[in-house]
C-alpha cells in the first residue's frame, strides 16, 4: 500500500509520472480517511461505553439494530454523526471568518498527515520515510496552529483562553515526548519506523518479546514518559485544560458546531491513533507478535499492531475516566520539573547501557 | 531531593490505586449497574401505609378515574373541586331508571340507585388536578376515585400517564352524544298507555 509501491506499479504500465504520483497519493489516502472516520466512530462508542461502565452506568442503549431500544446502542455514533452533519453551521458575526473556516481543516491536515507514516503492518504503510519518527512528531505540531487560529478567530474569551492553554501545553509536552522517543531511536539506530520495528524482533531470554520497552530500565521509564506526554499532546483528560468544561465551556471549540466541530472531533480521535501508533512502533514492537516467532505474517502484523494501538487508546480512556484534571501550574510542573529531567537522564542512561552492555 | 522522589512515588502509587478502582467497576458492571432503562424496566413501587386504616382512606393519589356507568350526574364532585378541573354536563333522562340502549346508558347503578340524568359530558383535566382527593369523598355512588390503592384490583395504579399533548391530559369519561342522540333524549317517544 505504500505510495512508492503504487508508483512502481504505475511505471510498469506506462510513462506518466505526475499523474501516477497523484493517483498513488489519492488511492492510498482514501483508506486512511476511511480509517480516520471508522476510528472516530468506534472510539466514540467505546469511550461512551468505557466511561459508563467505569461509573456503574450502562451508556447508550437506545439506537441499535432494530432502531429504538435496539442492541446496546450500537448505532449511536451513526446517529450522532448524522445529527452533526445536518446541524446548522453557525459562524459568529464578529469572528474572523477566513481563519474561522480554515482552522478545522488545518487541524484535520495535521492529524491526517500523521497517519501517513504509521506502520500498520510490514507491508501496509502509506509512506515509508527514513525520518518517520521525526516526521510524525513534526506533523503533530501543525495542529497547534489550527487550534490557535480557531481560538483567535472565534472572538470569544473562552476560545482564546483555551487556545493559549492548548498551545502552551502542546509545545511544553513536545519536549518530553521528543526526548523520550529519542530512546528507541538510540536503541535501534534509525528513525525509520519499519527498521525500528524489525530491530525489535526475536526475544529476550526466550520468554519476553524483544521489544524496546523490555530492553532495559531506562527504556521502560521512557515509554511511560512518552505515553503520558502523548496523552497531554492530544489534549485529553487529565491534561484537558484547553477544553476544560467546568472553566472554559469547550475551550477553543466553543463557537464551532455541526460539521466543523465534527472535523475537530475526527482529528482529536485520529491524533490518539497516531500517538498510540508511534508509541507502539517505538516501544511495543509495532507489528511484531507478542509471542516470539509465532503468528508472524503481514496479516497477523496488522492484527497485532491494531490490537496494541486499541489497547493504548483504551488506556487513554481509562486515564480519562479515572483522573481529575490538572491545574495549569501543576501541568507545567509535571512537564518541566519531572518529565524533562527524567527524560534527559534516560537518554544518558541508555547511552551508557548501549556502550557497556550493547 | 528525597522529597522529589517520594512525591513521584506517591503520585504513581495513588494514580495506580485510582485506576484499579475504575477497572474493578468496569469489569463488575453487570453486578454494580445502577441504571434502569425506564420504559422497559421500572423501580418497584414502594409499599405505602398512611392513615389510620389503610383500607378506609383512598390515599394513593395517582390519577382520577370515573366509573361512568355508576355516575348519576349529581355534580357533587364538580362542586367540591377546588381548581374546577371537573366539568359535567347532564341531560334529564326521559324515564328514571330506564336503560337507553341507543347511547349505552344504563338506568341503574351497581348500588341499585335509579338514574335521573344522562351524563353527556364528564371531563377531568388532569393537568389542572391538584390531587387533593376532595372530589372522592362526596360521591354518593363511589364512582370517582384515584386509581390504585384499595381498588387496585379493579384499576391498577397509573402514576405516569404522560402525554405528548397537553390536550390529551383532559380525560373524557362520558360517551360523546351525537346531536341525533341528544334529540332522542329530549323528545322521548310517546309511551303507549296501557
Amino acid at each position: 500500500m505504500t505510495v512508492d509501491f503504487l508508483m512502481d506499479w504505475f511505471a510498469t504500465i506506462g510513462d506518466f509520472p505526475i499523474l501516477a504520483f497523484i493517483l498513488a497519493v489519492i488511492i492510498s489516502g482514501i483508506p486512511l480517511f476511511l480509517l480516520m472516520a471508522l476510528n472516530a466512530m468506534v472510539a466514540v462508542y467505546a469511550e461512551r461505553k468505557v466511561s459508563a461502565f467505569m461509573m456503574d452506568r450502562i451508556g447508550p442503549m437506545g439506537q441499535g439494530p432494530g432502531l429504538h431500544a435496539g442492541k446496546w446502542g450500537l448505532l449511536q455514533t451513526v446517529a450522532d454523526a448524522i445529527k452533526l452533519l445536518i446541524k446548522e453551521d453557525t459562524i459568529p458575526q464578529k469572528s474572523d471568518k477566513l481563519l474561522f473556516k480554515m482552522a478545522p481543516f488545518i487541524i484535520f491536515i495535521g492529524a491526517f498527515l500523521g497517519l501517513a507514516a504509521v506502520p500498520f503492518s510490514s507491508s501496509l504503510q502509506v509512506a515509508d520515510f527514513n525520518v518517520g519518527v521525526f516526521y510524525i512528531i513534526a506533523v503533530g505540531s501543525i495542529g497547534v496552529i489550527g487550534i490557535i487560529m480557531a481560538g483567535w478567530s472565534s472572538n470569544n474569551k473562552w476560545s482564546l483562553y483555551g487556545a493559549m492553554r492548548s498551545a502552551a501545553q502542546i509545545i511544553s509536552y513536545e519536549i518530553p515526548a521528543g526526548l523520550s522517543i529519542i530512546v528507541p531511536i538510540m536503541m535501534a539506530g534509525t528513525m525509520n519506523l519499519q527498521t525500528m520495528i524489525q530491530f525489535q524482533s526475536g526475544s529476550i531470554w526466550g520468554i519476553l518479546p524483544n521489544w524496546i520497552i523490555f530492553n532495559n530500565p531506562f527504556t521502560f521509564l521512557a515509554f511511560f514518559i512518552f505515553f503520558i506526554s502523548a496523552v497531554a499532546e492530544t489534549n485529553r483528560t487529565p491534561f484537558d485544560i484547553p477544553e476544560a468544561e467546568s472553566e472554559l465551556v469547550a475551550g477553543w471549540m466553543t463557537e464551532y458546531s455541526g460539521f466543523r466541530w465534527a472535523v475537530f472531533f475526527l482529528s482529536e480521535y485520529s491524533n490518539m491513533l497516531v500517538v498510540s501508533g508511534l508509541a507502539v512502533a517505538g516501544f511495543l514492537g509495532g507489528w511484531q507478535s507478542p509471542i516470539p516467532g509465532m503468528f508472524d505474517s503481514p496479516g497477523w502484523g496488522l492484527f497485532w499492531f491494531m490490537g496494541k494501538v486499541i489497547f493504548l487508546i483504551f488506556v487513554m480512556m481509562w486515564f480519562r475516566w479515572t483522573f481529575p484534571r490538572l491545574r495549569v501550574d501543576q501541568l507545567m510542573h509535571v512537564c518541566w520539573k519531572v518529565f524533562i529531567p527524567i527524560a534527559m537522564f534516560n537518554i544518558f542512561g541508555v547511552g551508557i547501557w548501549k556502550l557497556i552492555i550493547g | 531531593m528525597s522529597k522529589y522522589f517520594t512525591n513521584i512515588y506517591e503520585t504513581v502509587n495513588t494514580l495506580w490505586t485510582g485506576m484499579r478502582i475504575t477497572w474493578r467497576h468496569m469489569i463488575h458492571i453487570k453486578r454494580d449497574n445502577v441504571t434502569l432503562q425506564y420504559p422497559e424496566e421500572r423501580w418497584p413501587r414502594p409499599e405505602r401505609n398512611i392513615g389510620f386504616d389503610h383500607k378506609d382512606y383512598n390515599v394513593i393519589r395517582s390519577r382520577l378515574h370515573v366509573d361512568i356507568d355508576d355516575c348519576i350526574g349529581c355534580l357533587k364532585c364538580e362542586r367540591a373541586c377546588p381548581v374546577d378541573c371537573i366539568t359535567i354536563n347532564t341531560i334529564k333522562a326521559p324515564n328514571r331508571g330506564e336503560d337507553i340502549s341507543d347511547i349505552g346508558h344504563t338506568g341503574e347503578t351497581s348500588n341499585g340507585t335509579k338514574k335521573a340524568m344522562v351524563v353527556s359530558r364528564f371531563t377531568i383535566d388532569m393537568s389542572e388536578c391538584c390531587y387533593c382527593n376532595l372530589c372522592v369523598y362526596p360521591c354518593p355512588e363511589e364512582c370517582i376515585f384515584m386509581v390504585g390503592g384499595p381498588n387496585s384490583s379493579k384499576h391498577p395504579i397509573d402514576y405516569e400517564f404522560s402525554q405528548f399533548d397537553r390536550k390529551d391530559l383532559i380525560y373524557q369519561f362520558a360517551k360523546k352524544l351525537t346531536p341525533d342522540q341528544k334529540k332522542t333524549i329530549d323528545d322521548p317517544k310517546p309511551e303507549v298507555e296501557a
